[in-house]
């Protein structure tokens, strides 16, 4: 029946467009701050999530790998921030940039050494067997509920943080405009801390939530990068309401361009997001939603 | 006109000291010295380029100066962050896009009290309560009437007069000592520009505020200053009183253009 296969694709689509919204939501929280791209926010969800792995062999038990998984992107994200990056700042923009693919390649080579190369399957936290209405597939599972669930959940958080708390008010008038924050009092330099310590507990997130889908080696986060960062652009990067719907409108469009071509659209998926990219970048550069300009690119 | 409070303990409120700052290889302060009484105001002027953005950036730390002192109240600021400095009671109104837009007007006020010590300070005992910060921003309202009514819009929705209004309003909730001011009448229309001058001389007077006021618009700046300072060059070329200033023919045709 089409119809049941375009509600499949979609649902499906919805729940890996929440784990790219998850990393292009990182990336827009890095970039607001500091006009800075992180490439190496796959790496380190990469990173976190072999760690993740690694407590779950050890403890037998998933929630401990995925509470750990959290708390070290916080870390992660925040001691990348203090070692590499903040010497940085005052310095060409391109250096940070370089400093982030160095630390992409640091991160790779480092999981490498102590993980190995090889594929591992990482465990979901729920069953992953289709949910069914009556005896029709709808092609979501609980797993794919949670993943929905979870990021709207931390998503939700983040923004009424954001909105309504002092520290969210400092994150935002230091990413607006430094030099008045600064001139208010504000430590900027400890607010990007922060800024990076969030985005590496949404990576982190995403990489826990991906995994099972795609198996973990050191490389496996480099499409999903692709596609959280597409997803960022498509909403214009400084916007984090429009990085969730870029993820949502890049996940869906993906599942139809996977479902409805087979498995020859699976290979696909790579290159019509690239496309994806390439022509909003050229259409609409400040992304789909975006109101204000985009300074640097 | 100079304040009666002004030089009362024989020190002034601010005192700047051969001070040398610039950017890269340009020297745009090459050893200015300055003193401003307390609740004093002291108009900086010159023209364009004469290094007085540049003094009010290296007063508040925002460029770091190469040599020299900045003292307020015996305490060397030269060096120090402009977090740090904020806290030890300069306030800086930067020129033009003072206001964040993108935050609300109250936003935009609250961010004026980040230099209050929050919850993890270590001085436990001035943490300001919730009401305190009510009660300031209340203070703020009704200061600046205008900006009560519209304290939930963005400050992107402001007229140039209220934007002014807020971001004096957002550097005094620091509650500053010494309030630098960088032409603060720019693109104001007269009758708005004359409302904020009688602002600054209100702040001095009633508040006993310390003001540096930088301007453009040298005749209207003597008119409410104590002590006017010239600069050309990123040096010191005249300072006296602003009336004597005002009635210095060829000083005023070299240097202020009017």
């Amino acid at each position: 029946m089409p119809v049941v296969e375009f509600l499949q694709f979609t649902l499906s689509g919805v729940s890996f467009g929440m784990i790219y919204a998850a990393v292009a939501l990182s990336l827009v929280l890095i970039w607001r701050g500091t006009r800075l791209l992180n490439y190496a926010q796959g790496g380190m969800a990469m990173f976190t999530t072999y760690v993740a792995i690694e407590v779950i062999y050890h403890t037998h038990s998933y929630w401990a790998g995925f509470v750990v998984a959290l708390a070290a992107g916080i870390v992660l994200g925040a001691v990348c921030q203090l070692t590499v990056i903040r010497p940085t700042m005052n310095k060409p923009p391109l250096n940070a940039v370089i400093v982030t693919i160095g630390l992409l390649i640091f991160l790779e080579g480092l999981a490498g050494i102590l993980f190995g190369g090889e594929p591992r399957s990482f465990p979901a936290a729920f069953s992953i067997t289709g949910l069914r209405i009556g005896t029709t597939p709808i092609g979501v599972s609980r797993f794919d509920v949670f993943v929905v669930a979870a990021v709207l959940l931390t998503t939700l958080a983040l923004a009424v943080a954001f909105k309504y708390t002092s520290a969210g008010l400092r994150m935002r008038a230091a990413a607006f405009n430094a030099t008045i924050a600064r001139l208010s009092g504000i430590r900027v330099a400890r607010v990007l801390t922060v800024g990076w310590a969030l985005a590496g507990l949404l990576g982190a997130l995403a990489g826990v939530l991906v995994s099972p889908s795609t198996f973990l080696d050191p490389n496996s986060m480099d499409t999903i990068f692709v596609f959280g960062f597409t997803a960022a652009v498509i909403g214009g990067l400084d916007s984090p309401a429009g990085a969730v719907v870029g993820g949502l409108l890049l996940g869906i469009a993906l599942s139809y361009v996977g479902g409805y071509l087979g498995a020859k659209g699976s290979n696909l998926t790579s290159l019509v997001a690239f496309g994806i990219l390439v022509l909003v970048l050229m259409v609409r550069p400040d992304g789909l939603f975006s109101t204000t300009q985009v300074r640097r690119v | 006109m100079s304040s009666a409070a002004a030089q009362q303990d024989g020190s002034p409120a601010l005192a700047v000291e051969e001070l040398v700052a610039g950017y890269g290889g340009v020297i745009a302060l090459d050893g200015v010295s300055i003193s401003a009484g307390t609740a004093a105001i002291t108009a900086v002027l010159g023209a364009n380029g004469a290094g007085k953005t540049t003094l009010l950036r290296a007063i508040s730390g925002l460029i770091k100066p190469r040599r020299g002192r900045v003292l307020l109240g015996g305490a060397d600021m030269a060096g120090r962050s402009p977090e740090q400095i904020v806290r030890a009671g300069i306030a800086h109104v930067p020129e033009g896009q003072g206001v964040i837009p993108e935050l609300t007007v109250e936003e935009n006020l609250r961010v004026g009290m980040m230099s209050w010590p929050g919850p993890l300070s270590r001085a436990s005992g001035s943490r300001p309560s919730r009401a305190e910060r009510a009660a300031a921003l209340d203070e703020a309202y009704g200061r600046f009437r205008p900006l009560a009514d519209r304290r939930r819009k963005l400050a992107a929705t402001l007229s140039g007069g209220e934007r002014q209004m807020l971001v004096i309003a957002r550097a005094l909730l620091a509650r500053p000592r010494v309030l630098l001011l960088d032409e603060p009448s720019l693109g104001l229309a007269p009758r708005v520009m004359a409302q904020v001058m009688d602002l600054v001389v209100r702040l001095s007077r009633e508040q006993g505020i310390t003001i540096i006021l930088v301007e453009q618009n040298a005749r209207s700046a003597l008119a409410i200053a104590d002590h006017g300072v010239v600069l050309n060059l990123g040096r010191v070329v005249a300072s006296a009183d602003a009336a004597t200033l005002a009635t210095d023919v060829a000083l005023r045709h070299h240097y202020l253009g009017f």
